[in-house]
């Protein structure tokens, strides 16, 4: 069986904390995770809420939408997938969390703290993947 | 104070030349440095019975141990989170020795760093450890070298402080100034201007290739034993007034995105709160000090999270001339780890250990209280060392 077919995705490094957001964006979702207790919102996987220690949770899916927090311009070295400078921001969603992205695609000197964003879906080799751009 | 407090020294220290490409392995190097440590300190090498050191270190103890002609290992330990380790091992020592665990511990770290791997590369996470589950989450963005992470933490800082790239330029220069006139740096003989930072090229913006520390060939030891037993030795005993971990909320592997404030501090501030409080001293009490600079701007932070200035104050505190030999701080004397070599902090504790001894190639005068830090940015570690 390939990957894809016992995880539903193939990402090349990931766990079963983790396999929800790539499966997500398999079928053009943005996910985080809401708590079924306290319904905390939390980005970065995690198996437990950090609020109130529940190990239940929910799928929820994020709009795309947020603001620009902070960013760096890839320049050296050379990463698979990706051409030299490429932006990469750390976006404050509308939902309240905190999600990293790629924005390559948009020029390095078009991106700034504070800029509305919005993610797109799109594929990198065979893997799912997303990016942000102007909103 | 705490019980802990003063209660041990580092008697000896040994380390190999820094280079590019060593041309021997790591063990080796590892074993030439605590050798010389050894013979630094006076003690035999049938006498270690602990040793710490970083997970990241290649080298296992016993190995080592085999190859010094150890007789009987009692205590050996490992930190985490690569140069966020740095003064952990120490705090081990001084631990171990302090509860009657192990009275003779050694300290190494030992690496072929450039001619055999480099930690400047891409990071591969494979297999899915949690670790590497969180690096690939975000490698799949794009974000996958140590410089971009911190580029990431720096230009927030850059947006919250006023800081800019010319701000970080003088640290550069400083740290180039001291290693070339330290004849074991890598960049000996080779200072730096303010427009050479600025005309180097870019490696993830915020950093320009002279914002990052080298890779380098190398290996640093020191013996930590108790203070008692340090007096009796031919060194004059530095002793470890005090040593900490910090890792407050939100504090990840260079990930650490999602707490409030990105930049390298919180995890500085919690080790310092501690330091301080261990040792019974202020930031007004610290003569001179270490901060470990795998990337020159991460200094800035790190001076305001170990007291030195006001958040956000940093960077008019470092173009006042403070970090000069005869400024109130003076900082990474030996050059850092952009100008001396990059043994994941470990040369620094060397350098902390000359700077008290005074034996240092750019002493500073009268020094005798210093601090000692870790990488930042991730779980880190930190110490004050001093003299009587």
């Amino acid at each position: 069986m390939t990957a894809t077919e016992t995880r539903g995705h193939n990402a090349p490094c990931s766990n079963r904390d983790f396999d929800f957001f790539y499966r997500g964006l398999e079928s053009g979702r943005l996910l985080a995770q809401r708590c079924s207790r306290c319904a905390t919102l939390r980005s970065l996987p995690s198996p437990a809420c950090g609020q109130c220690q529940s190990l239940e949770w929910e799928e929820f899916e994020l709009s795309g939408e947020g603001r620009v927090f902070s960013y760096t311009i890839h320049h050296h070295p050379p990463l698979p997938g990706f051409a030299v400078p490429h932006p990469v921001v750390l976006v404050d969603m509308i939902e309240g969390v905190r999600l990293l992205g790629p924005m390559d695609g948009t020029p390095p000197d078009e991106v700034a703290i504070g800029m509305s964003v919005r993610a797109d879906f799109t594929r990198r080799g065979d893997v799912a993947a997303f990016r942000f751009r102007k909103a | 104070m705490t019980h802990f407090s003063s209660k041990t020294a580092i008697a000896g220290y040994g380390a190999t030349e820094f280079s590019k490409n060593s041309g021997r392995s790591e063990l080796r190097l590892a074993v030439e440095a605590v050798l010389a440590a050894l013979a630094d300190a006076g003690i035999a090498a049938g006498e270690v019975d602990g040793i710490s050191t970083y997970t990241m270190d290649n080298n296992g103890e016993q190995e080592v141990f085999r190859a010094i002609g150890g007789r009987n290992l009692k205590f050996f330990s490992r930190i985490a989170q690569g140069g966020g380790a740095t003064c952990a091992p120490l705090q081990q020592a001084a631990m171990a020795i302090t509860c009657g665990i192990a009275d003779v511990v050694v300290v190494y770290r030992a690496m072929n760093e450039r001619s055999e791997y480099r930690f400047g590369q891409p990071m591969h996470a494979l297999p899915p450890t949690s670790d590497n589950v969180v690096f690939a989450y975000h490698g799949m963005s794009g974000l996958m070298t140590p410089a971009a992470m911190m580029g990431m933490m720096m230009r927030r800082y850059m947006q919250d402080s006023g800081a800019t790239s010319h701000d970080f330029a003088h640290y550069a220069v400083l740290a180039r100034k001291h290693a070339a006139t330290n004849p074991q740096a890598f960049f000996y003989g080779k200072p730096i201007t303010i427009e050479d930072h600025q005309a180097s090229r870019m490696i993830a913006d915020p950093l320009h290739l002279l914002d990052c520390c080298q890779e380098s060939d190398g290996a640093v030891a020191v013996v930590v034993v108790s203070a008692e037993r340090a007096r009796d030795l031919r060194q004059k005993p530095v002793y470890i007034r005090a040593a900490a971990q910090g890792s407050p909320a939100g504090t990840l592997g260079l990930s650490g995105f999602y707490r409030d404030n990105i930049a390298p501090y919180d995890e500085c501030a919690a080790a310092g709160r501690q330091l301080y409080a261990q040792a019974g001293l202020m930031p007004k009490d610290i003569d001179a000090a270490i901060l470990y600079d795998h990337f020159g701007p991460s200094v800035f932070p790190g001076l305001e999270a170990y007291g030195f200035c006001e958040k956000g104050e940093a960077k008019a505190f470092v173009k006042d001339g403070n970090l000069e030999i005869g400024g109130r701080l003076p900082l990474n004397m030996h050059g850092g780890q952009l100008g001396e070599a990059y043994i994941h902090g470990m040369n620094g504790v060397a350098e902390a250990v000359r700077q008290l001894r005074g034996t240092a190639v750019n002493q500073v005068p009268g020094v005798r209280t210093m601090l000692v830090t870790a990488g930042s940015g991730v779980p880190t570690s930190a110490a004050i060392l001093g003299v009587d």
